[in-house]
């Protein structure tokens, strides 16, 4: 069951490269911030048709959850206009590269010490060498 | 402006780190499709008031564009549901990783045939090396998160 996980994260990640390049596209025609508000708001359309054929969790637990689990999607749009905006000045790669920095380095700090409700794992030997090797691979790439 | 635009995506990825994190917690009480219905929701909202006051595009051209630059929403959709599905399984640092593998593996390719109008940057040997590293990185963080589940269990 494990790798499965691994698997759509992997699919998520390329989905979200292809994603950045052509909303590099589409924010030249219509505008970063517009390019943005299109993706959350046929996104959000999308999911309001699969909620309501295949969901079957508690939307409304949205009314007793702490206020901080609702910020997803503010933290959503810093994201997706920081990429829209930089795609056509440095190209895919590199802003790629910039995200991932950011993503690693957060990502550690948030698991290490339990942030944001995550489980509290600590750094162990094998992490410290997948992050070594995720560094020698980005400047290799830069 | 080169580097403040890199200075901006490293803040963008923070973020992303941060989203995966805090959605991974409201999923496993509210369900994968929710979190990301409503990631969706309050993204709108939020971008609805910060176009109001700062958008200078033109959302109309939406109509003029080509329809394969429309089609990115469902990746963006897709993007969210699997991370939301991943987080609580794997934990945050395996799902970054794994999906920083999926995303350069793209990017490379992107850049080296100019898809979608991107810049061109070629793949060289260099860029085939670091493709090896991260498939070494990508076996040590899941090496390394079995051994912590290990661990927890006994």
């Amino acid at each position: 069951m494990r790798y499965i996980s691994y698997i759509l994260a992997l699919l998520a990640g390329t989905a979200l490269s292809f994603e950045g390049a052509i909303y590099g596209e589409l924010g030249k025609t219509i505008g970063k911030l517009e390019t943005s508000f299109y993706n959350f708001l046929v996104g959000s359309i999308i999911l309001g048709l699969l909620w309501l054929f295949f969901g079957k969790g508690k939307l409304s637990y949205v009314v007793e959850a702490p206020k901080w689990t609702l910020l997803g999607g503010v933290l959503g749009v810093v994201y997706l206009t920081s990429i829209v905006i930089s795609v056509p000045f440095v190209g895919v790669g590199i802003t790629m590269v910039a995200v991932i920095i950011g993503q690693l380095v957060m990502s550690i700090v948030i698991e290490h010490y339990g942030w944001l409700g995550s489980k509290k794992s600590k750094i162990n030997k094998e992490k410290i060498l997948a992050v070594i090797s995720m560094v020698i691979a980005l400047i290799l790439v830069y | 402006m080169g580097i403040l635009m890199i200075l901006f995506t490293f803040i963008g990825g923070l973020t992303l780190s941060a989203q995966s994190a805090v959605n991974g917690t409201f999923g496993r009480k509210a369900g994968t499709i929710e979190t990301t219905l409503l990631t969706f929701i309050t993204g709108t909202m939020f971008l609805a008031i910060l176009i109001l006051f700062f958008g200078n595009g033109n959302l109309l051209a939406i109509l003029e564009v080509p329809k394969w630059q429309l089609s990115a929403v469902f990746l963006g959709v897709l993007f969210l549901l699997f991370i939301i599905a991943a987080v609580p399984k794997i934990g945050v640092i395996a799902t970054n990783i794994t999906v920083i593998i999926g995303q350069l593996v793209i990017g490379i390719l992107i850049d080296n045939f100019g898809w979608f109008n991107s810049l061109v940057v070629p793949l060289d040997s260099k860029r085939y090396v670091a493709l090896l590293f991260m498939i070494i990185a990508l076996y040590f963080i899941y090496k390394g998160n079995k051994r912590t589940s290990e661990e927890d269990a006994s």
